[in-house]
């Protein structure tokens, strides 16, 4: 288990160097100014402004935010991605619970599952970016702070992935099983706590792995348009000082970064935790 | 001695089989003749066995008396109410031919769940449940998960759990396929102890011959698509059934009796197999 750990820890390290590397092997070899491919402007720019080297953001960590702070920017930065992690989490935690209300309405009423079906899917393709300022006002206007809808948002995201993969774990007891719950003249109630639902788990969780980047990438969108100070806001800001500070924005990219890990360890902690019990291919 | 039906059934029976018929299908392509004009009556505390060659409706004819599935035509008693009825009273327990453990249970949780559905306290629970495990001999598997156990222990399992509200009615659809030869000889003396005991009627599903007739009163015998019933079987053994029954002559000659009606019901509906559809 811990040796399992160990070598988990390595790989990951090992994919950041080869990163790394690429990363300088294209900047040592790119074009300086972009290059086109069938007339195609598709190479990056491998210029010290657009492709700062990997030290450099390294070592931009930790020098303070603004000049005269003592305070390196790592720090800053975890204060932000701290402040979206949370957003995400609500946001993840509100997704899962109507998703997974959303799959249970769709199972009992099947009429309900094929007229709402088109509009979950269809909800999915709306604009966040441009609906995020919008929805915003409108909270403000309910006098609610605008992190909640920040939040909101990224439940907006989170809840497909939940609902989708509840939805379709629910149909999934074993029709024998469904008929054991039928001989005690179970309600459909009883049979969905009882059976329907642990039945469902092992397909619940990969939904809500989707889910919780939905959620992440929900939130660090709608902040950049509504202008809520978390980190994917920071990146905004740090982005516009890019001809005299060009690592700065990457620091922001790396606590996204860590953002994104950080809500998917925890689904797989909970996967840990729900799933202890179960046979090993089932999970 | 051969009985067909009995045409006075009386309230008190467990079981009133009343030309049922089953079609599977109905007026579709793919439309299944299970069951044609069935007649049967059962004692309660009968022990009564269905034997017949495989796709027969054994099966079907247990899922009809569990209310699972409605007949074509024809009517079911159950404990002197509807089928329906009894099925929602919870008259019956039933076991599969598969075990159908719920895997995130404990086997004791397992065996526990009817009781839960029937609103049962927690330690009444857990005391019934442990008496049972004993009775299956899975006491050191109590908190192990039903996929840690082998295909035997697991229906051993799914028996203990529908035992387990001692219902008045036990349905067991080959419930001892999966077991070794001891433990299966250990099971059926067990069973019948239980029946003996508690005066529950059995429907017991099996392809075993020998296995029928040491627990039966009667014996069913079925002949293969559509299935009828051709021949029941007095057996009688005595309450005191042990080991040496086994050995005994009378026993042998039952084993023969029906093994001939089972001939006797292939060969009145031809060769064995045969599709329908
Ligand atoms: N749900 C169903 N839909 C359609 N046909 C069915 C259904 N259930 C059973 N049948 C058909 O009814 C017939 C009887 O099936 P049943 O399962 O009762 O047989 P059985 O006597 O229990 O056989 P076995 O000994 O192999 O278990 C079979 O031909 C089967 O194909
Ligand atoms: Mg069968």
């Amino acid at each position: 288990m811990i040796l399992r750990g160990l070598r988990r820890a390595a790989l990951f390290v090992l994919a950041l160097m080869i990163v790394a590397a690429a990363w300088e092997f294209y900047k040592a070899v790119g074009p300086e100014k972009g290059g086109e491919i069938l007339g195609v402007r598709i190479l990056p720019r491998s210029s010290e402004r657009a492709m700062p080297h990997t030290w450099e953001m390294g070592q931009r960590l930790f020098d303070p935010e603004v000049r005269g702070q003592d305070r390196p920017i790592w720090l800053a930065v975890l204060g932000y991605s701290w402040f979206t992690f949370r957003m995400a989490l609500v946001g993840f935690a509100l997704g899962c619970v109507f998703g997974m209300s959303l799959a249970v309405v769709m199972a009992r009423f099947s009429v309900v599952e094929r007229g709402l079906l088109p509009y979950v899917v269809a909800s999915q393709t709306v604009p966040l970016i441009a609906l995020a300022p919008q929805v915003a006002a409108l909270g403000g206007n309910w006098g609610l702070p605008k992190w909640m809808w920040v939040a909101a948002l990224g439940a907006f995201l989170a809840f497909f992935p939940v609902s989708v993969a509840t939805l379709k774990g629910l149909s999934t007891a074993p029709a024998a099983s469904l008929e054991l719950m039928d001989s005690y003249a179970a309600s459909w109630w009883t049979t969905l706590r009882k059976l329907r639902f642990p039945a469902a788990v092992p397909y619940i969780i990969p939904g809500m792995k989707l889910g919780a980047t939905a959620a992440v990438i929900g939130v660090i969108v709608s902040e950049v348009s509504t202008g809520v100070r978390g980190v994917g806001f920071a990146a905004l800001t740090y982005a516009q000082k890019a001809t005299s500070d060009p690592a700065q924005v990457y620091t922001a990219v790396f606590g996204a970064a860590l953002l994104g890990l950080s809500m998917f360890g925890l689904v797989v902690a909970i996967e840990l935790l729900v799933m202890r019990n179960r046979p090993a291919e089932a999970s | 001695m051969t009985t067909r039906g009995v045409s006075h059934p009386v309230a008190s029976d467990a079981v009133v089989v009343d030309r049922v018929s089953m079609t599977f299908n109905e007026g579709k392509s793919n439309e299944v003749r299970a069951l044609c004009d069935l007649e049967l009556v059962i004692r309660p505390a009968d022990f009564v066995s269905l034997i017949g060659p495989s796709g027969c409706g054994k099966s079907t004819l247990l899922r009809l008396i569990a209310s699972l599935i409605s007949p074509t035509s024809g009517s079911l008693l159950v404990n002197g109410k509807s089928a329906s009825q009894a099925r929602v009273e919870q008259d019956y327990g039933m076991a599969f031919q598969q075990s159908g453990l719920f895997e995130w249970r404990t086997v004791q949780k397992n065996i526990e769940l009817p009781l839960e559905l029937k609103g049962w306290g927690k330690s009444k629970r857990h005391q019934r449940s442990t008496e049972m495990l004993e009775l299956v001999q899975l006491s050191d598997f109590a908190s192990n998960m039903p996929w840690e156990l082998s295909g035997g222990m697991q229906q051993r399992v799914a028996i203990a759990r529908s035992l387990a509200a001692h219902p008045p009615l036990l349905l067991m659809d080959e419930p001892f396929g999966a077991l070794d030869e001891m433990t299966r000889e250990h099971m059926q003396a067990e069973l019948l102890r239980i029946c003996a005991a508690s005066e529950t009627t059995v429907v017991f599903v099996t392809h075993s011959i020998p296995e029928a007739v040491y627990l039966s009163n009667r014996v069913v015998v079925m002949s293969p698509r559509p299935g009828r019933i051709t021949e029941i079987i007095d057996v009688n053994l005595g309450s005191d059934r042990d080991e040496d029954t086994r050995e005994e002559a009378t026993f042998y000659g039952k084993i023969t009796e029906v093994r001939e009606a089972l001939r006797g019901a292939e060969a009145a509906d031809g060769p064995r197999g045969i599709e329908d559809r």
